[in-house]
């Protein structure tokens, strides 16, 4: 894996907005195709192999928690856990989820996993595929989010009840939308009839007992962009279990497990140094350089890092009510002085591609850049 | 090959370029400026509220609760009561507002 500067395309903020990314520059440059990652494909292979071997230590790691009822750990309310217990017992599928894993000297590290509410995935799946065909279309990418997306989206049709799949994101975000839009497109090209709500507007009938669009039409399928612990812990949450139409709900309530960072510490417990996981546990003893992470957080915020106890980055936040976990640090800082982090895609079971943030920070959050790479043969 | 032979995109391209549009160009001096009500579409009607605001055309609601204002939604007499959305005794018994409160933006 190593880092080359590159001349960005002319006009490149029209190319990409012709795609419909609208959100390239938000927040400083987002959107960075003034360098590339080149990877070997042995490189690829090797986090395609950790990506599928992790997914399968995940849902292991799910069934342990369920097993040994480890809710409290988790912060997980008492009154959603049957509902968790029962959409994993019934195998309420799940679509895609990231792992965010460190690479450096040969060694694929997991950071974390987003299984619940991923974003980056119109980046990765779409727009760096075409930034490849504009650099050089010969290349190849380890990508295929788009065609794997449309076919599972297709595997799931049986799965679901019947009516409309609804896809529901917050109204006032341009990338929280455009990601909702793709898998709806994904969605539509494999065959499902969908419609978009915001999740502000989800309606709950109180005579009948069900969720509602806009239209008052009753909801039987939602992907939802919003994370478990936000709906469980707002004023329809408790509607959830009431609910009379037993939505399918995408992602999955088993989800809450995974995208908790208690997690990393059940991994570590049931996989002792795995070669692919760091030591995480609920204190830092024993550990003289970790990172300290709330158990429940987004792009980066309140993490600590810790080198020879010594604070050497942190970030501010809202998160940390719930208790943190501790993680081995692993140096990703590169010849650059950047540090990269690769999103690695689990899209129906199967490593799909990646994707690349980076920054100057140690702390990856929501100003971090996406960065393209290919594969050089 | 790891990367997607072709790549369609039937939905996305058109609908997300319309959000992301170029902004107005910022007012400068002596320009002539024009007032236009967002809602103007709507037609105007007589508000039941308050004697004070004669003529708009969504009402927002809602009541206090625990010493905080919560917003219920809007309702107007100018459009279908289906469309109307919020949870007040007047229309069906349907509740909404119940998700979306936690943040701006959810993604990780």
């Amino acid at each position: 894996m190593i880092r080359i500067q590159l001349k960005p395309r002319n006009q490149w903020q029209q190319k990409v907005e012709e795609l419909g990314f609208g959100f390239h520059s938000t927040e400083g440059t987002y959107w960075d195709e003034s360098a590339a990652y080149i990877f070997k494909l042995k490189e690829i292979e090797a986090i395609e192999k950790a990506t599928n071997t992790l997914w399968e230590m995940c849902l292991e790691a799910v069934q342990y928690v369920i097993d040994k009822k480890l809710y409290r750990q988790f912060a997980i309310p008492d009154y959603i856990i049957p509902y968790i217990e029962s959409s994993w017992n019934n195998d309420v599928p799940s679509i895609y989820g990231r792992f965010d894993l460190g690479y450096a000297n040969g060694k694929i590290k997991l950071l974390e996993f987003n299984a619940d509410t991923p974003t980056s995935l119109y980046e990765a799946g779409i727009i760096q595929w075409f930034w490849l065909q504009d650099f050089d279309a010969k290349k190849d990418q380890f990508n295929s989010i788009h065609e794997k997306l449309i076919a599972y989206w297709s595997n799931l049709k049986p799965y679901l009840n019947a009516g409309l799949l609804h896809f529901a994101c917050v109204k006032d975000s341009l990338e929280d939308l455009t990601n909702t839009e793709y898998l709806r497109d994904c969605a539509i090209q494999a065959g499902l009839n969908t419609k978009l709500i915001f999740i502000e507007e989800l309606g709950w009938d109180l005579d009948n007992e069900l969720f509602v669009d806009i239209e008052n039409t009753p909801i039987s399928n939602i992907f939802k962009l919003y994370p478990w612990e936000w709906l469980v812990h707002e004023e329809f949450g408790q509607n959830i279990i009431k609910d009379k139409n037993h939505i399918c709900w995408i992602e999955p309530a088993w989800k809450m497990i995974l995208s908790n960072k208690a997690i990393l510490e059940v991994l570590w417990q049931l996989y002792p140094n795995h070669e692919y996981l760091l030591n995480t546990s609920y204190t830092s003893n024993g550990m003289n350089t970790y990172v300290k992470k709330p158990l429940l957080s987004r792009e980066g915020a309140n993490i600590t890092i810790v080198n020879d106890h010594k604070i050497i980055e942190e970030s501010q936040g809202e998160y940390g009510e719930e208790g943190f976990v501790y993680q081995e640090y692993m140096n990703l800082e590169n010849d650059f002085g950047q540090v990269a982090l690769i999103g690695s895609w689990i899209i129906g079971g199967e490593a799909a591609g990646i994707g690349i943030r980076e920054s100057k920070s140690k702390i990856t959050d929501n100003t971090s850049r996406f960065i393209p790479h290919y594969i050089e043969h | 090959m790891k990367k997607s032979k072709h790549i369609q995109l039937v939905l996305i391209t058109a609908l997300l370029a319309s959000c992301s549009s170029k902004k107005e160009t910022e007012w400068s001096e002596g320009d002539k400026k024009v007032y236009l009500r967002s809602d103007s579409t709507a037609p105007y009607t007589r508000t039941h509220s308050s004697p004070l605001l004669w003529y708009f055309a969504f009402r927002s609601f809602g009541m206090m609760n625990n010493g905080q204002y919560v917003r219920g939604g809007y309702h107007s007499d100018a459009i279908h009561p289906k469309s109307n959305f919020g949870s007040n005794g007047y229309k069906s018994r349907i509740s909404r507002g119940g998700f979306g409160r936690s943040s701006f933006r959810t993604g990780s």
